[in-house]
């Protein structure tokens, strides 16, 4: 009897359709194990992965890149899609100079959120450093309008000032006066990043907005050395000299070791004293100033040795040497008191032959230079 | 499935008794429940439960792989020297024992043992190989050896399919054709590539493909990956780089992989082909420290600058695979992997030969991109995609899988446009592995373990015999149905032959021999035609491209069996006999 009712069960139990509800029962019990074997492993490896990255930024804080890459590594083996340890890593690697490395990582979170702004500057200092300009700049670009987080909003201006310093790098100076333009709107008034934008004016030659950003420090700071000099060298630039006279005495006077400065207050000094044309100089003044840039023109001349192509402008076949000898017994006091028409024809020739001269002989300094700057000021006048 | 007691035989005669009763006749529950549950559909819904028990298996394999490398190397990527030399060493001890002890199945990559469950013992796999495999393997992956998961989680998905086909009473026909579902089931959650899984199961284990299996070996690859993403995620094993093909004359360079590829799996098959008889045939006692020994040297090679040749190695493939080592290191890592895997696996280790196969391979590709790059900067593109085409490469090289290893490589990519260097670059390498070495690496093994399996590389490049190449010229007239007795008999007048074809009217064929038309003819039945007046069965035909063995179907009962044009009919292309038939084959036979 027994045996009959273990056979019925033995009969039930291995009819099919009994034998996959087993199994579907079965199924579900051990999904549900493995639900839970996988939490606990998912958290273990989550715990792990930490760890290694606490590890990494502690390394990497401390500069240790070396360790911090094998700690950021370490976090990867647990969490290998993680984007901060991917980043950190990339970073670590940069510390440590493995660029190409550090490359492919970056790449590859570049894939995952182009509209990073860290992946995209860093992206273009990689670039920028291997000198693939085109591709610097576009991913400056992307990270000047890239997303960044409120508390890092400083890294979009600190990646267009980069973007700027590469620009004036490869000679864009039209580029890097644009992004300067709208760096400065950015920046406020800030008196350290006022500077810092008056400098970059300077470079990319906006002496305008260089004056500009360098007064706006100066209104905070009237003792700013370096924008006084900054200042100074921006109005000089501009030819205004009695301007740059004043900002760079200033500036000497806060910074006395400030030897560029002196130069070109020197050079600026000189400018004014001799500049025949200013306004309410004395007519004997201006005589003995035009006799003297005459005197001077004459000696650069017989220093330069001009070559034979350089004659005065026109179509006269005499030299500027014999010019200046033709010229040399009407240029006095005295005649140039009765004749004032002289004195324009005089500073006519000082002025080409100054400028003929720095094209043939480079740059001119001390009182040529002078004459070479107030000949770039009148001219067209 | 027979009742085998009377208490069970009682019931089904009940049962029975009660199905033949008239008012529920054809609609019985027992014929219902029949029909439900129908050998081939019950099939279909075993093939889903393997899938959803080999995915669930494979994941606990992943995690206890993973514990076994926390426990035994630690958790850092740079391993301390005392681990490095002692958990494969040790972990190779304990494996050695319960190899030779508990588990004797466990020993090998998996793959073969799965064709002789097919070919040899019916399908059946005992439930306790998928425990010892899942053991062993996994201590052995985990603490270092050079083997790779894979293989291993397509045995114990075999195992656990062979024991819910017993559990199921399948028929001989069906349990036989289980083991390879749960191969593909347990390789593809291993891979998190269903296609490679039933392409490789279908080309590897299976060696045809019908459609009976193919239906079940998909459902199950493709339920036991969703089990797997479930809980792992359906993130690829590594990060796949942007592909690109620079220009087409980059094929050369693929092409060039092609070969460096090749050469590399000859070497790796030729080595484990040498060692592997002599581990096998020292003294018995040695089979315990084997594994141990293969281990220390394996760590040795970790400890001298290499620890990336240790485990499966998948995070080492993926940064290969962007630009992380310089050529010459990766050229190096290839080497030594394939010398510590041939270590670990001569050794009679168990765990897979497909991770390894990968890595050699992407680190060979990377290599060979990377070098190709110094060299030519302009021409080649990134080390990544190389290091993806050189997987495919020592797949189709190595592994002599050639299908697989594209689709592989396809399916891993997610990237058509590199099916070209793929495909370039696996010629290559599969021809000159053929070349060099004729004997696929998995048959190599079954015979080295006295084995006779059918070769899948073989028989899928056997020459079938057809009916063309047995037929033979039609001698002698062929009538017209519509042709009088007189005519008929005219035609024959001068002819020697004893059988003729009767072309049939709109279509067909039918045969008369000239004896039974002579003795038409003498009953004075003339002018009747042949149509009207032959008792004509008609005859089988055949074509030219039929095979061989169609026409032994008919050659025994019909002593001329027409080839007629596939586009015409009622045109002759010739004649087969049974003794051309056997002719035929006897030739062949010689070679």
């Amino acid at each position: 009897m027994a045996s009959d009712i273990i056979a019925r069960w033995r009969f039930y139990l291995r009819q099919r359709p009994v034998v996959l509800a087993a199994l579907t029962v079965l199924a579900i019990v051990f999904f549900l194990a493995v639900t839970g074997l996988s939490q606990v492993h998912q958290a273990q490896r989550r715990a792990i992965g930490d760890r290694w990255f606490n590890r990494g930024i502690a390394d990497l804080n401390a500069k240790r890149f070396e360790a911090a890459v094998k700690d950021f590594r370490a976090a990867l083996l647990y969490s290998p899609d993680d984007y901060s340890y991917q980043l950190n890593l990339a970073e670590a690697l940069i510390g440590e100079g493995q660029r190409g490395q550090a490359l492919a990582y970056l790449i590859n979170l570049w894939e995952r959120e182009p509209e990073n702004g860290i992946v995209n500057l860093e992206l273009a200092r990689s670039a920028a450093n291997q000198g693939q300009t085109d591709d610097a700049i576009r991913y400056y670009h992307n990270a000047v309008y890239a997303v960044w987080p409120p508390d890092q909003d400083t890294m979009r201006r600190d990646a267009r000032l980069e973007l700027i310093e590469l620009l004036l790098r490869i000679g864009a100076k039209q580029q890097a006066q644009g992004e300067l333009i709208a760096l400065a709107e950015r920046v406020g008034p800030d008196p350290a990043q006022q500077e810092r934008v008056g400098e970059l004016f300077l470079r990319a030659g906006d002496y305008e907005h260089a004056l500009a950003a360098f007064s706006t420090v100066l209104k905070s700071d009237r003792h700013n050395a370096a924008a006084l000099a900054g200042a100074g060298y921006a109005a000089f630039e501009l030819g205004r000299y009695p301007e740059g006279q004043r900002y760079l005495q200033a500036a000497i006077e806060a910074k006395p070791d400030d030897t560029a400065s002196q130069a070109r207050l020197k050079t600026t000094q000189l400018v004014l004293q001799m500049d025949p044309f200013q306004r309410q100089i004395p007519i004997a003044e201006r005589d003995r100033i035009v006799v003297q840039a005459f005197q001077t023109a004459g000696e650069r001349l017989r220093s330069c040795k001009l070559p034979a192509g350089i004659s005065s402008a026109g179509s006269a076949p005499l030299s500027l040497g014999d010019e200046w000898e033709g010229l040399k017994p009407q240029i006095t006091q005295l005649r140039l008191r009765r004749d004032p028409d002289l004195v324009e024809t005089g500073m006519d020739l000082v002025f080409r032959i100054e400028r003929a001269t720095s094209v043939a002989c480079g740059s001119p300094t001390g009182a040529d230079l002078a004459l070479l700057l107030i000949s770039n000021m009148h001219e067209g006048s | 499935m027979e009742p085998e007691s009377n208490g069970e035989k009682m019931l089904v005669e009940n049962a029975n008794a009660r199905s033949q009763s008239p008012w529920i006749q054809g609609y019985s529950p027992r014929t219902l429940w029949r029909s439900v549950f129908r050998e081939d559909r019950l099939f279909l819904v075993l093939s889903v439960f393997i899938g959803v028990f080999a995915g669930l298996a494979v994941v606990c394999f992943r995690f206890a792989i993973d514990w076994a490398r926390l426990y035994l190397l630690g958790t850092g990527v740079a391993l301390t020297p005392a681990r490095m030399l002692l958990a494969p060493a040790l972990a190779g001890l304990l494996i050695a024992v319960l190899v030779i002890h508990f588990f004797p199945a466990a020993r090998g990559s998996g793959v073969n043992q799965t064709k002789a469950a097919l070919y040899i013992f019916n399908g059946n796999i005992p439930f306790k190989t998928a425990v010892g495999k899942f053991i062993t393997s996994a201590l052995a992956i985990g603490s270092g050896h050079s083997l790779g998961p894979e293989d291993p989680s397509l045995q114990i998905g075999a195992c656990i399919a062979s024991a819910l086909g017993r559990e199921m009473r399948l028929e001989r026909d069906r349990m036989r054709l289980i083991a390879p579902v749960g191969a593909a089931a347990g390789l593809a959650a291993a891979f998190n590539a269903p296609i490679s899984a039933v392409l490789f199961v279908i080309e590897e284990v299976i060696g045809r493909w019908t459609a009976g299996i193919l239906g079940s070996v998909v459902l199950s690859a493709v339920s036991s990956v969703v089990v797997m993403r479930w809980f792992l995620g359906s993130e690829s094993l590594f990060r796949i780089p942007a592909v690109e093909l620079k220009r087409p004359a980059e094929l050369m360079a693929y092409a060039t992989l092609g070969v460096i590829g090749g050469l590399a799996s000859v070497a790796f098959a030729s080595g484990i082909a040498w060692l592997r008889p002599i581990c096998k045939a020292l003294p018995r006692w040695t089979q315990y420290l084997q594994p141990a020994i293969a281990g220390l040297l394996i760590g040795v090679i970790g400890m001298l600058g290499a620890p990336q040749v240790m485990g499966a190695g998948y995070e080492y493939i993926d940064q290969a695979m962007h630009g992380q080592f310089t050529w010459e290191f990766l050229a190096i890592l290839a080497g030594l992997k394939i010398l510590a895997t041939m270590l670990s696996f001569v050794s009679g280790t168990p765990g897979g030969m497909f991770a390894p196969t990968l890595f050699v391979g992407a680190m060979l590709g990377a290599a060979v991109g990377g070098a190709q790059h110094a060299l030519l900067p302009h021409l080649t593109g990134s080390a990544g995609t190389y290091a993806l085409v050189g997987m495919g490469v020592l797949f189709a090289g190595f592994l002599r899988a050639p299908m697989t290893s594209v689709f592989m490589v396809l399916e891993v990519s997610g990237n058509y446009s590199i099916i070209v260097p793929v495909i370039v670059a696996n010629t290559f390498a599969y021809v000159i592995s053929r070349a060099l070495q004729p004997t696929p690496i998995f048959d190599l093994l079954t015979q080295q373990d006295g084995l006779q399996l059918p070769s899948m590389e073989e028989q899928r490049e056997e020459n079938i015999l057809r009916v063309e190449d047995a037929m033979q010229p039609v001698e002698g007239p062929v009538l017209d149905a519509e042709k009088t007795l007189e005519d008929a008999v005219k035609m024959l007048d001068h002819s020697e032959i004893e059988q003729l074809l009767v072309r049939l009217s709109p279509v067909g064929w039918g045969s008369v021999s000239k004896q039974q038309l002579l003795t038409m003819a003498s009953q004075g039945n003339g002018a009747t035609t042949l149509g009207a007046l032959l008792p004509i069965a008609p005859v089988p035909y055949l074509h030219p491209d039929h095979p061989l063995e169609t026409a032994l179907r008919h050659v025994d009962r019909w002593p001329l069996v027409p080839v007629v044009n596939r586009a015409d009919f009622r045109k002759l292309e010739g004649v087969v006999t049974q003794r051309d038939v056997l002719e035929r084959y006897r030739e062949f036979g010689e070679g």
